[in-house]
């Protein structure tokens, strides 16, 4: 089996290092949890990554390793009620002070990132991939431990409650005349 | 969802697709028709690409250059300590026994023979100080196969990559050199070899030195034996192993009164600091003082090794036979 060299980590980490860290942040939400995260992820990988078939995506294994950390961190308990009950308060702050007419795209950006992070994570994981990311449905799939399928159905449920999230804040302009 | 018609819950899937950019042309087409003719699902869709417009509006958004940068910064830190300190290993089935072999970057840093039964933790490799232990597959895969060819007898070399991180000194790392470089099909007495590392009279050391070998079979510590041509010991108490080595090499053994050793007198000798081989029985020995002497299978391995015919002895003209 022909396997990736080790030596070949470094171009790794240049090629994906901002665009893992950045993915964390923003299903993570606090910075210095990210930093580790994403740390970790390239600690994890360098270990497996003398055992990694050479034809394999490397981009997308990243994903799934940063994913999984994400997961885990998602789990402990504590954390996730004191990230949860912060986040509602902010969303609501959020939609709150949009101040109507302003420039509607940004306005919404902030407040669609702020709904995200509400989001469960498997939605918030698979949405995050596909939409800020682009990755393939199969590769999301794998990241979470499920079907292509199941990963789509994620994240079309993801748009749905962010639509509904929006819902009644005018945040989207009138209805079409 | 309730009170919404049918059409309309049968479309979403299609319908969410389309907003996302990701619809087939047939769903496309479907949903552009449903459009057309419901007012209610057009709003949704225009929200739903709304949504999207926003999101893929964030794909554009870059962290802080400079936060990225000292993440980056103490990033490359700890992998470069990682890097130190991972050794990759596996535990592999063979001919001699289970046999584990451990890697870092630099190369192939142990090769360890296990008992049956043998925990990691009771092994060489769960003694390292400071190592990260990772069990590995792919990249010993080769150094496996290649460990296999050979003691199967069909590769006379492993072209590894060594890393001497092991060596506790530098006089095993000299007394490991001077023993990488015994060629395949020979033997040389410890003496032979504390002669060769400049200290004749640190045999013990030497044999020391030899049984903490890291790397048994790639730095072939089994091509040294005892004077009297005896095996003595290897890796611990495997001087079975040690006969099986040499065997593969061609090396004739025997063994005398319950101990093991070469058959000096089926063997080509090399008196040291010669260039000329000889027949065991050459009468040029009986004129030199008594020195440990580099023995060999077969005439072609001693030639492999540089050597002539000695001109007395003619070892050329009067083979050995077995």
């Amino acid at each position: 089996m022909e396997v990736m060299s080790r030596e070949a980590f470094e171009a790794v980490v240049s090629a994906h290092h901002g665009e893992i860290f950045r993915y964390l942040q923003r299903v993570i939400g606090r910075a210095g949890d990210a930093e580790d995260l994403s740390q970790e992820t390239f600690l994890r990988a360098y270990r497996a990554y003398g055992s990694l078939p050479g034809e394999a995506n490397v981009r997308a294994w990243l994903f799934s390793i940063a994913t999984n950390l994400a997961r885990n961190y998602f789990r402990s308990e504590t954390r996730r009620r004191r990230a949860y009950g912060q986040v509602r308060a902010s969303v609501r702050e959020a939609v709150a002070s949009a101040p109507e007419g302003e420039c509607l795209s940004r306005q919404t950006g902030a407040v669609v990132e702020e709904i995200l992070q509400r989001l469960p994570p498997k939605q918030r994981l698979a949405f995050t991939q596909r939409k800020i990311h682009g990755l393939e449905y199969a590769a999301i799939g794998r990241s979470l431990g499920c079907s292509a399928e199941s990963a789509r159905a994620h994240v079309f449920q993801a748009l749905r409650k962010i639509r509904q999230a929006l819902d009644g804040h005018g945040l989207l302009g009138g209805p079409d005349r | 969802m309730s009170g919404k018609p049918a059409e309309c819950t049968e479309i979403q899937d299609d319908l969410l697709a389309a907003a996302l950019g990701e619809a087939t042309p047939g769903a496309r087409r479907r949903v552009e028709r449903h459009l057309a003719i419901c007012p209610s699902c057009r709003w949704e869709f225009r929200e739903f690409r709304a949504v999207d417009g926003a999101v893929t509006a964030l794909r554009e958004e870059r962290l802080p250059r400079q936060r990225l940068a000292r993440a980056r910064e103490r990033l490359e830190a700890r992998l470069t300590d990682l890097r130190r300190r991972l050794l990759v290993y596996r535990v592999f089935p063979s001919p001699l026994g289970p046999i584990l072999i451990a890697r870092s970057e630099a190369g192939i840093s142990l090769v360890e023979y296990l008992d049956p039964g043998t925990s990691l933790r009771a092994s060489r490799l769960g003694h390292i100080p400071g190592a990260e232990l990772v069990e590995g597959g792919g990249e010993l895969e080769a150094a496996y196969r290649e460990l296999l060819e050979y003691l199967r007898g069909r590769r006379r070399r492993l072209e590894w990559p060594l890393d001497l991180r092991l060596v506790r000194s530098d006089f095993q790392r000299a007394v490991l050199q001077a023993t990488a470089a015994i060629p395949y099909g020979a033997v040389i007495p410890y003496a032979g070899l504390a002669r060769e590392v400049g200290q004749a009279a640190a045999v013990r050391a030497v044999a020391q030195a030899l049984r903490w070998n890291p790397l048994p079979i790639v730095i072939p510590c089994h091509r040294v034996i005892g004077t009297s041509g005896a095996l003595t010991g290897y890796a611990g108490g495997k001087v079975n192993l040690k006969r099986r080595l040499l065997s593969v090499e061609g090396v004739p053994t025997a063994s005398r009164a319950g101990e093991l050793g070469i058959r000096p007198q089926a063997m080509y000798a090399l008196y040291p600091g010669e260039r000329e081989y000889c027949l065991p029985t050459c009468p040029s020995f009986a004129t030199q003082p008594p020195a440990p002497l580099t023995r060999f299978a077969s005439r072609e391995v001693a030639e492999a090794a540089g050597l002539a015919p000695c001109t007395t002895c003619r070892p050329d003209l009067h083979p050995i036979s077995r």
